[in-house]
């Protein structure tokens, strides 16, 4: 009876010690700023009491850090969000700077295999500082902990891996993120390779955090925080919304909402939103809400490239993913960052079994030196290439303008599995008038009467009738009936043979470029 | 560059200048009306304020980037 009793007073002790994380002066910090810690982060973002944790017992195997590591600075564990199995990681920063080391390293490889194994998302609660030190000095200490796993930086999207920064991001949180398919920025928060005054020992130059890694670089600048919050809560509930338009893992089907009441009743006057002048630009975002249940979008990158629109949404109840141009930025022109957004939610969409559908209105590439320096025409065959590769349905609307190549990039030819176009659609190689320029080499004030005679030719044959009448595009839409259109082609489209599974041809493309 | 400087959004060519300078602006304000793609893309003002200098003229052309107006 002794032995028992003694036994569970260690397990007592030990329990309580690796649940003390930094100790209390340091989680103080955390609520007097208002932010959650550690083990405050798993419990909001998983369903009450489903937080299964593994490895509560470990700590550091160096013998100065015993009793001063609890959990080796990052939670895992198991647990449900909406009912739904997750694997989950909360960087501990109170506790080492949440520094990687030798057993947070086994945890976190333990939890990776696990969750690609069995087919179960992985959710990363990122705060760090980095690798330890002086642990990972020299060559004992880069192999024990930066060398031991052969695929640590794999990626293979088996399951869906979303990503929240919460705090000073550096090392290995900061790798998780740029691994994963969804990653949600705090205000405040930081994202890049070392922190500032390890990159200032390196280059010589300070620099302020937010200009090396703040949300406003990464939402508007660099495009790798796919949406931004104020706090916590917020960018965990992000990460949870976000979860709910996926599936589980990549051979199941996305989950079926309920549609809300009301949705599309607005279809009768949707061509209010699109001005009676070809040349007058617009919100194509008012467009798509007219469409999609309850009017929800779920926008990845807004700030970024906001001449696309790459989001999320219901129609139906099924989750289907919207590529739109967006006349109002940049004439709704291509450009080599909205080349590259569109491409990575290809790859999203095709990898998790969700539709495609695309909304067109653009003039075309944007064109010039500034997007040849970006390497446009690599970012055009890139985006054309995945275009291709997608196995999920493709469903396209031609809203207005689409022209020369930028047509065959947003699902024209043969580059979906269905092409209509509302009778607003212009379809052509390129503006009639550039065609004049080009063609007849001269410019409309060198000879008005004979221009306006040359437009003729080049003018013709843009609106749709032409290409209906060949089966170039399946149809002629009425505009009103757009929703109704697009639920009964995605049930005809979708593949009944493998149950709406995709092949997952991109399922190793790179997770950032 | 400096804050308050409201840049083209894309190379083109101005076909409208909606402010002069002592004008009070709100956020969301139309400024300039640019030509480019064949479009008319209104150049708005990101926040409130007095504009301070018109930097183009009705038929320039403007590179990305140019600071057309001043708050």
């Amino acid at each position: 009876m002794a032995n028992f009793e003694a036994a569970m007073k260690k397990f007592e002790e030990r329990k309580e010690y690796s649940l003390s994380m930094g100790g209390e002066k340091k989680l103080q910090k955390y609520k007097e700023n208002g932010w959650l810690n550690a083990r405050e982060r798993m419990d909001y973002l998983l369903d009450e009491n489903t937080f299964q944790e593994v490895g509560l017992f470990t700590e550091s195997a160096e013998k100065a850090m015993e009793g001063r590591s609890p959990c080796d600075g990052k939670v895992i564990g198991f647990g449900k969000i909406d009912g739904r199995p997750v694997g989950s990681l909360s960087c501990d920063l109170t506790v080492l700077g949440a520094s990687s080391a030798g057993v947070n390293g086994k945890k976190v490889g333990y939890l990776k295999r696990m969750v690609c194994g069995k087919g179960i998302p992985l959710v990363f609660l990122g705060e760090a500082g980095g690798a330890r030190m002086p642990d990972n000095m020299g060559s004992k200490g880069m192999v024990t902990m930066l060398g031991n796993d052969p695929t640590q930086y794999q990626r293979l999207r088996e399951a869906p891996w979303v990503a929240a920064m919460l705090g000073p991001c550096f090392g290995s949180p900061t790798w998780y993120t740029m691994m994963s398919d969804f990653r949600v920025m705090k205000k405040g928060a930081i994202l890049a390779v070392s922190s500032p005054k390890v990159t200032c020992l390196a280059t010589g130059e300070e620099t302020p955090w937010e200009e090396l890694g703040g949300w406003r670089l990464h939402s508007e600048i660099t495009g790798l925080a796919d949406m931004l919050g104020e706090t916590d809560e917020e960018c965990i509930d992000i990460l949870k919304n976000f979860l709910s338009y996926l599936p589980t893992n990549s051979s199941q089907l996305p989950p079926t909402a309920p549609v809300p009441a009301g949705s599309g009743k607005e279809m009768p006057d949707i061509l209010k939103y699109l001005p009676e002048s070809p040349s007058r630009v617009y919100d194509m975002k008012k467009i798509l809400k007219v469409i999609v249940d309850g009017s929800e979008l779920f926008e990845l990158k807004a700030n970024f490239a906001r001449s696309a629109i790459t989001t999320l949404a219901r129609i139906g109840g099924k989750s289907v993913g919207i590529i739109a141009n967006n006349p109002m930025h940049r004439a709704g022109a291509l450009d080599a960052d909205a080349c590259e957004k569109i491409t990575n939610f290809l790859v999203l969409c095709d990898s998790y079994n969700i539709p495609i559908l695309m909304f067109v209105d653009t003039p075309g590439f944007l064109v010039g030196v500034e997007g040849e320096r970006k390497k446009l025409t690599g970012k055009i065959i890139n985006f054309m290439n995945a275009l291709t590769l997608v196995t999920v349905p493709k469903l396209t609307v031609v809203v207005r303008k689409t022209y020369g190549q930028a047509f065959l990039n947003m699902g024209g030819g043969r580059n979906s599995d269905t092409i209509v176009a509302w009778p607003s659609a212009e379809i052509s190689f390129m503006a009639p008038e550039t065609g004049v320029n080009v063609v007849y080499n001269m410019k409309k004030e060198d000879d008005p009467e004979k221009f306006a005679e040359k437009m003729k030719i080049m003018d013709l044959d843009k609106e749709p009738w032409n290409a209906a009448r060949i089966f170039n595009l399946n149809d002629v839409i009425e505009p009103a009936h757009t929703r109704d259109w697009l639920i009964n082609m995605l049930t005809y489209h979708f593949n009944y043979k493998t149950n709406g599974i995709g092949q997952h041809l991109m399922h190793c493309w790179p997770t950032s470029y | 560059m400096k804050m308050g400087d409201i840049t083209a959004p894309m190379a083109g060519k101005v076909i409208e200048v909606k402010v002069s300078p002592g004008d009070s602006i709100s956020e969301g304000d139309e400024v300039v009306i640019m030509e480019a793609m064949k479009m008319e893309i209104p150049v708005v003002a990101f926040e409130g304020g007095t504009i301070s200098e018109v930097k183009c003229g009705v038929g320039d052309a403007v590179e990305t980037g140019a600071v057309i107006v001043s708050i």
